[in-house]
């Protein structure tokens, strides 16, 4: 029942949108054995994901985990101590080690970026009009009063009302949510195929947070663009995406169109997840507390959740698990999967 | 029976210089009252600006009253910084969000916990250690996290050390101002739980702050909403969560993701919350309200009880 319910919700409202046929099932991005390492810690051991055009994907963790820094390194937004190996492609071009000419054209144009402080991913001294117009005349090559009319239109599709007189508004006169809503216009500005938002609410109040959920669902699904929801709440991934990538210690450990993920999670760590978040309604249960932390630098020999799984046997502290493919759009990794269920 | 009661609390802060025209004033809280029963857990839950943080201060005597009187175990607190005032705080502690901050980072963990033993002069320096251990056991902490510094434990740990520091005196009233959010969630968890164990071995009242509704419900009896300064619903908190009755708290039941389901419930609720400095006139929740009237408009809703156990300060879902 509740499957089919959330089929309707998602999957229908997006065939009509987008006519899924051959593009859909080509990526917006693939990436693959992404690797990435500061001096000699590792922080990303081989990511492999791939994101279809239209499609609104949750990259889900907790702090450390790599979600933020799987997209930096993709968009070459991290410091030049990084390495870097792999490669992610958004049709024939590799981004990983491309030139900052052929970043500089990607960014803000084909893959665009919002985060999670918007007030200081603003310029203050410079009115918002100003800060959409250069995006326009960057990605668009507009100017004067098409570029002008143009950051109008995005105001408005953004839901800032009185959108003509909040262009000469400077980010300080404006709330964190409307400040937000600017970035999605800003990122708006060159038609990206994928928008990438990095815990896009976190700093939002919870009436705002919901607001702004909704308009990024909204505008995904009007656009056709291609969504990367990453964030640690996963309730909130829930609310927007189609499907979710569970990561941790740098490794996707999970991935499952969402409703799989909610009501049939395989890997230990996702059940465990699911298990700490207070439910909003129902029966108050103890919350599972997952013991011990995520590996600090190194991983363990074996699989990276084996220390705090309350599953985990022998052959998990040795070997590494690879991922597995249980379902069609379902993967999992973790070793007792391949033993049979551990119920 | 009640530990700790606000009886129509409020507290203005002034805004800019004497000098030039009028004084304008901040009201950071305006007319809360509400209990904290021993053993018990009240929750105030709100958007940033509502105030709760301030109600909690004023709680612990950190922040005097305006008007309205703060009663703890049925007497009001004392003068702030008298000698009694002292004393009586070994009765009620606080914790916060910011761990690294709430943490000297030159004092080990043991020192750390030690600290308000010997502040409240509590036993010898044997029998402090002991204390110490004692604490350190039942936060879930090892000896050996005794000899750390704040730095080198997680913020999982640090907010564990946080807590045996607020227990060391042995209080009746925690209050705790964002105590997991900083937090990730497996680690919430964990913090959460022990928290309640903790409650239910000592039997402290708790006095839990968040902007999050999800936790907020798990860890309360009751909860008390809060915008703009105002308790605008208050009750059981089973009963807030599922059935609100003022049209904000539906809007921010709604605005809280379910798992699964999303928001599927939602109620659009226009705007943000308004600055406390420039509060609207009558109900201060009239321009964001779907059931909004005239009257709404020109007079403030008292709280009032509907149904037993609820209170909600509503013109027009009282009718």
């Amino acid at each position: 029942m509740l499957h089919k319910s959330f089929q309707n919700s998602a999957g229908a409202a997006l065939l009509p949108a987008h006519g899924i046929g051959a593009s859909a099932t080509k990526p917006a991005i693939s990436i693959a054995g992404l690797r990435v390492a500061f001096g000699d810690v590792p922080v990303l051991h081989g990511v492999d994901l791939a994101v279809n055009k239209g499609e609104a994907l949750g990259i889900v963790g907790e702090s450390g985990c790599g979600k933020s820094v799987t997209w930096r390194a993709v968009l070459g937004l991290l410091p030049k101590s990084a390495e870097i190996g792999g490669e992610a492609r958004i049709g024939d071009l590799d981004l990983v080690g491309a030139r900052q000419s052929v970043l500089d054209r990607v960014r803000g144009g084909r893959i665009a970026m919002i985060f999670q402080d918007p007030a200081s991913a603003l310029n203050p001294v410079h009115r918002i009009g100003a800060q959409i117009t250069e995006a326009l005349r960057l990605h668009r090559g507009l100017s004067g009063a098409a570029a002008r009319a143009q950051a109008c239109c995005l105001l408005d599709q953004v839901g800032i009302a009185a959108a003509a007189s909040r262009l000469n508004a400077y980010p300080h006169e404006l709330s964190g949510g409307q400040n937000q809503r600017v970035m999605i216009a800003i990122a708006l500005a060159g038609r990206p195929e994928l928008l990438i938002a990095d815990e896009p609410t976190t700093a939002l109040d919870a009436t705002v947070q919901a607001q702004i959920l909704l308009l990024l669902k909204d505008i995904q699904r009007d656009t056709g663009m291609a969504l990367v929801m990453i964030s640690h709440d996963l309730a909130a991934v829930a609310a927007v995406c189609d499907r979710a990538c569970v990561m941790y210690a740098g490794q996707i450990v999970e991935t499952a169109p969402k409703h799989t993920l909610l009501t049939a999670p395989e890997h230990p760590y996702t059940r465990d997840l699911i298990g700490a978040i207070p439910p909003s309604h129902g029966p108050r249960m103890r919350l599972t507390a997952i013991a011990g932390a995520p590996p600090q630098r190194n991983l363990p020999p074996g699989c990276a959740y084996a220390p705090r799984c309350r599953h985990a046997i022998a052959v998990c502290r040795t070997s590494r698990p690879e991922p597995r493919q249980v379902a069609a759009r379902h993967s999992v990794r973790c070793l007792r999967l391949d033993a049979g269920t551990y119920q | 029976m009640t530990l700790l009661r606000l009886n129509n609390i409020t507290r203005r802060f002034p805004l800019g210089s004497p000098l030039y025209g009028p004084r304008k004033y901040l009201v950071a809280v305006d007319g809360v009252s509400l209990d904290v029963e021993m053993g018990r857990t009240t929750g105030i839950v709100g958007e940033s600006g509502c105030g709760k943080s301030t109600t909690g201060r004023i709680a612990l005597g950190l922040e005097p009253p305006d008007s309205g009187g703060v009663l703890f175990q049925g007497f009001p607190l004392p003068r702030i910084d008298s000698k009694k005032w002292r004393a009586q705080r070994r009765q009620m502690q606080l914790v916060f969000q910011d761990t690294l901050a709430a943490l000297d980072r030159r004092m080990t963990v043991s020192a750390l916990i030690a600290e308000p033993l010997a502040i409240h002069g509590i036993g010898d320096s044997a029998s402090r250690e002991q204390r110490v251990a004692e604490l350190l056991h039942g936060v879930g902490l090892g000896e050996d996290h005794g000899r750390l510094y704040p730095h080198q434990l997680s913020g999982g740990q640090r907010q564990r050390v946080v807590l045996a520091r607020a227990l060391a005196p042995k209080p009746s009233l925690l209050v705790c101002d964002e105590p997991v959010s900083a937090l990730d969630l497996s680690v919430q968890a964990q913090i959460v739980n022990l928290l309640m164990d903790l409650q239910q071995e000592l039997g402290i009242g708790l006095l839990f702050i968040s902007h999050d509704l999800r936790v907020v419900r798990h860890v309360s009896d009751r909860i008390v909403v809060m915008y703009l300064g105002r308790v605008v619903e208050q009750g059981r908190a089973d009963a807030i969560i599922d059935q609100p009755a003022h049209p904000y708290t539906q809007a921010l039941v709604s605005a809280m993701p379910r798992l699964p389901g999303g928001f599927d419930h939602y109620v659009a609720l226009p705007g943000e919350p308004p600055s406390p400095t420039d509060r609207p006139c009558g109900c201060p929740f009239h321009p964001r309200c779907p059931l909004a009237r005239d009257v709404c408009r020109q007079s403030l809703p008292e709280l009032l009880p509907l149904g037993p156990e609820r209170q909600v300060a509503c013109h027009v879902v009282r009718h």
